[in-house]
């Protein structure tokens, strides 16, 4: 029994860091349509640049990461002027297309920047130092992400659901042409919903680094588990990302306990496929019926 | 179909852009004042920092040699191409450094799908192939190997001998192996388990990892949970040193030990405080522990500062070349393919700065067929045994 | 563009005489390839022909039929496997092998494209995910089937006992390609070709105007499996060895990248995303680890510059030299 939970503990720490990646693709796609493949190598570029900003200029922690979530909404506010919007024309999967070459580039600039060995980052929390609840471990470090990123899901509730600029995002994700006419500045709003994905996905990066180590390829498998946690949980809805990246983190940890860490992802995806097959729109999506 | 036309004067274009053909010399690769040479290395993607480092080193060594004159007055120049650990690219590079480039030797070239992807044309076409750097164990049984040397070990008689050590000397009785599920742990395991099989200890468990897998709390736990004395890691520095993290997180800590792969300083940067008294393998002398090998790279840092990140793989890069840079200085001033593989062949116990004990001849073309044991003390590594030989396979 | 009056001129592939004409020096220009061109570059070609094949079959399937597939690596592995182990293991000759691959491929095409029917957009992305990781796992973790990571050699081409050499393959590898764009081109021009593109463009109004979308769609899946599934025995053949390794999701983004940079919804724009993006990597292989940059920088270039592809880019121009000077 302390076995389970220990692996559902360890289930729920990981799975915390896949809802927050998941919150970033699900809030950019439900605004702006756009399966931003880009994701998770903008999340590393944050990391470095918080690395550096640590690392090279010796500033604390938290203004580090402050400046690292600043500079990579620019970063993905910058990429929406510079080439979405331009290229407005292109089809859905031409878009994605985009986004997996801006993916190439932000990797290859990390790469050349900072190289591709393995690094640490410097976090104030550790991930030795470690509390007991009866026979179950958790580190200071998991339990520190764990929060943080609850916090940070709360605190993005609290703004699309709750302030003028969240209103005229979910406007605009219902009806653009609508929301343009009523005088919103829809393009503001898709580059601050850009920025603040990226942000978010800086966040997750940061908060992932001390458990994964540091190099330009550390997103790929978060980042892939982010987004299938996003469809499980319904591409448009926030609460559902969250839910299903707890959902996915424990799934996955007790397969690979139980069942077979070979085929452990290959079940995850089975499991999703198998959910998504009995409720298309995921488990708390809510997709407008088409009307033809 | 008229589109498809125009399609194809673009191919028409594209090819006569790419047929740029290079005046034909008497020896393959070989002028006056040069020999060229090329190599196949993940310079992008996810394995890039394995053949920077190699091929970082290469290059640097090179300029080394080239500064001081070069050989018998001849220069080796390196064409250094990135196949991104992809073998489609591996084989289209090979073929280009060979048709196009012409090149004397091809050295190197990383992983082993890599290496079984173009081994029929190396040596079909007869081209001098340098240490391939995968598990040398492959070669055994391997027909028409004239121009193929290799000074890199096997990894299954480096698990057996790792394991032998492990009961003999460090009293371990039950064994777990937390593995790279590829060729590189799956032989790694093999030799464990020969080990084992010959020591008459315990195989607690097995647990493999997926080069991707950032998150190992459950490979962790498992490992705990077999009640193993020791686990032994076929891993790469990321994954090696995110293992013995996690196992420590979960207050975990069996006597470790590791393949020469993780015999890397960084260790001690990823790892920190657990990596110490881990019990590992070298086939050339590591750094710390052997002047000639911390001249060679104080040598290479001065050429090229970046292989600070990864002294391990920029020695390794050395320890490729050596035997292939000596064989060139005793062929003298007549180069040519025999007589490289003749003077390869002629060398007994060998020692270069960084690799030792190379011996090839006519029926030997396993260069290298002995490690040591080194331990990790204080961030830094001491030497344990004396070399610990292995039976040559080809 | 032209102006059309019959339905026998749609039906024409090649119109008129400079359209022949072009043909015929294209046909020409790649018989005498293997005397133009280097050794090594043939190689290239042959690796080319098999991306064509692939592309082709992805674009039917994602340009034609609106159903994304982020997979596909794993159709394309699931063939190049079937032939190898046809080959290897059953020693049946290579044609048979080929086959085999495609028709393996083309059952779990069918098999995929039933969770399909229910599925779109972001949803299908991930299930199609779903299918290329599991594949791969597969092939990595069974290894009494697929040899596993220590992979799995086939037999040299070879017909009659006489070992086929770089520019037998070329031709052999050409003219499957060829094959594969000539019946694409006639398969969109069909009433199953229209089905495809009905359902792409409104399932539901496909379904009312008497589409059956449970058979069109998993038959799009299915010819496009077959497609990637006789590609993927062409690089089992081209390259004699085959590990799981080698049909990652970073393949399906690579094929998919082809045919969105190429062109989505035309034959020859997936011809021309192909080569360009097989050339490419290649070509660029000596910028080391500038690559992906400019690699990246390029894709995102030519998207942004021309969203409907290279193709459509080509169109832009025919259309400008057309009315030109007006």
């Amino acid at each position: 029994m302390a076995l389970l939970a220990q692996y559902v503990v360890g289930g729920l720490a990981v799975g915390s860091l896949y809802a927050l990646v998941a919150l970033g693709i699900v809030l950019l796609y439900r605004t702006s349509r756009i399966l931003n493949f880009a994701h998770g190598d903008l999340a590393t570029f944050g990391t470095f640049i918080a690395f550096a900003l640590i690392s090279t200029a010796h500033w604390p922690f938290a203004a580090a990461s402050a400046g690292s979530l600043l500079a990579t909404a620019l970063v993905g506010a910058a990429f929406f002027f510079l080439v979405i919007r331009p290229a407005k024309e292109a089809t859905l999967l031409g878009k994605i297309v985009i986004t997996l070459g801006l993916a190439l580039i932000l990797q290859g600039a990390t790469a050349v920047f900072w190289g591709t060995d393995t690094k640490t980052m410097p976090f104030p929390l550790s991930d030795t130092k470690v509390y007991r609840l009866g026979e179950v471990v958790i580190s200071q470090i998991s339990l520190g992400s764990f929060a943080v990123g609850l916090v940070l899901m709360a605190g993005l509730y609290v703004l699309v659901q709750r302030t003028r600029v969240g209103l005229a995002m979910r406007a605009v994700s219902q009806d653009m042409v609508a929301a343009q006419v009523l005088g919103i500045p829809v393009r503001r709003i898709f580059a601050l919903t850009w920025g603040l994905a990226s942000a978010l996905g800086a966040a997750a990066g940061i908060l992932l680094a001390p458990v994964t180590l540091l190099d330009p390829y550390m997103m790929l498998d978060p980042f892939l588990k982010g987004f299938a946690a996003a469809v499980l949980g319904g591409i448009d809805s926030m609460p559902g990302a969250a839910v299903g990246g707890l959902l996915l983190g424990v799934v996955e940890a007790l397969f690979g306990a139980y069942v077979s860490v070979k085929f452990k992802t290959t079940l995850a995806f089975l499991i999703i496929i198998a959910v998504l097959v009995i409720r298309p729109e995921g488990l708390l999506g809510r997709e407008y019926k088409r009307r033809v | 179909m008229r589109t498809a036309t125009r399609m194809g004067v673009l191919v028409a274009v594209l090819v006569l852009v790419a047929t740029v053909s290079v005046g034909v010399s008497q020896e393959r690769g070989i002028t006056d004042t040069e020999i060229v040479i090329g190599s196949s290395q993940p310079l992008s993607g996810p394995a890039a920092f394995w053949g920077q480092g190699v091929g970082g080193g290469m290059d640097a060594y090179l300029k080394w040699i080239n500064d001081a004159g070069g050989i018998n007055g001849r220069k080796i120049r390196l064409v250094l191409r990135d196949d991104g650990y992809l073998p489609t690219r591996a084989v289209a590079n090979v073929r280009e450094l060979v048709e196009r480039e012409r090149v004397f030797a091809i050295v190197s070239l990383i992983g082993s799908a890599n290496a079984f992807a173009v081994r029929d044309y190396i040596i079909e076409n007869q081209v001098l192939w340098m240490t391939p750097t995968a598990d040398a164990n492959m070669w055994a049984g391997f027909k028409n190997k004239k121009y193929l040397f290799v000074g890199y070990p096997g990894y299954v008689d480096e698990g057996r001998i790792l394991t032998t050590y492990a009961a003999k000397n460090e009293g371990v009785k039950s064994v777990a192996v937390f593995y790279q599920n590829d060729l590189y742990g799956q032989k790694g395991l093999l030799g464990i388990k020969r080990g084992i099989a010959d020591t008459k200890i315990k195989l607690a468990t097995a647990v493999p990892y997926e080069v991707t897998d950032r998150d190992l709390s459950g490979q962790a736990v498992k490992l705990r949970q077999s009640g193993a004395d020791a686990v032994m890691l076929y891993a790469t520095p990321t994954q090696g040193a995110l293992i013995v993290r996690e196992m420590a997180k979960i207050g975990f800590s069996p006597k470790l030990f590791a393949s020469f792969t993780l015999a890397d300083p960084v260790m001690f940067q990823l790892a920190g405080d657990a990596w110490n008294g881990v019990i590992l393998t070298a086939y050339f002398p590591v750094p710390g522990t052997d002047p000639k090998v911390d001249a060679m790279l104080d040598t290479l840092l001065k050429i090229n500062p970046q292989l600070r990140q990864s002294p391990f793989n920029a020695l390794a890069g050395v320890s490729f070349l050596e035997p292939f840079v000596e064989a060139i200085r005793r062929a003298g001033p007549n180069v040519t393919r025999d007589s490289v593989v003749r003077a390869l062949e002629s060398m007994r116990n060998w020692n270069g700065e960084v690799i030792r004990g190379i011996t090839f001849g006519p029926d030997r073309h396993q260069g290298l067929n002995r490690i040591y044991i080194i331990k990790s003390e204080n961030r830094q590594y001491k030497k344990l045994t004396d070399w610990i030989e292995y039976p040559v396979g080809f | 563009m032209e102006l059309r009056q019959r339905y026998e001129e749609d039906l024409y592939l090649v119109r008129g005489a400079l359209g022949w004409t072009a043909l015929l020096a294209l046909i020409a220009l790649l018989a005498l390839l293997p005397v133009l061109a280097p050794g090594y570059f043939l190689y290239t070609a042959s690796l080319i022909a098999a991306h064509i094949v692939i592309a082709v079959g992805l674009n039917l399937l994602v340009g034609y039929t609106g159903q994304i597939s982020l997979g596909h690596a794993g159709f394309v592995a699931v063939g190049a496997y079937a032939a190898g182990i046809l080959a290897a293991r059953l020693h049946l000759p290579w044609p048979a092998a080929m086959a085999g691959g495609g028709l393996v491929a083309a059952l779990f095409g069918f098999l995929v494209g039933i969770p399909a029917l229910r599925l779109t957009g972001p949803y299908l992305t991930i299930a199609t995910l779903g299918f290329g990781i599991a594949v791969n796992q597969v092939l990595t973790n069974w290894e009494a089937l697929s040899g596993g990571r220590s992979g799995l050699f086939l037999p040299k081409l070879a017909i009659a006992g006489t070992r086929l050499r770089d520019h037998h393959i070329y031709y052999l590898f050409a003219a499957i390609a060829a094959a594969g764009v000539w019946v694409a081109f006639n398969l969109v021009r069909s009433h199953i070709g229209r089905a495809f593109v009905a359902i792409r463009d409104s399932d539901i109004a496909a379904e009312v105007t008497g589409v059956n979308l449970t058979i069109y769609k998993t038959l799009a899946f299915a010819v496009s499996a077959f497609y990637a599934g006789l590609g993927g025995a062409m690089l089992a053949y081209l390259l004699g060895f085959l590990e799981p390794q080698m049909f990652t999701l970073f393949e399906s983004v690579y094929y998919l990248s082809m045919i969105v940079v190429g062109g989505l919804g035309t034959i020859p724009g997936s011809v021309l995303g192909a080569a360009l993006l097989t050339i490419l990597p290649q070509q660029l292989a000596g910028l080391k680890q500038f690559l992906p940059l400019v690699y990246g920088a390029t894709i995102v270039f030519v998207m942004a510059v021309e969203p409907w592809g290279l193709y459509g880019r080509w169109l832009r121009i025919k259309l400008w030299f057309k009315t030109w000077p007006f």
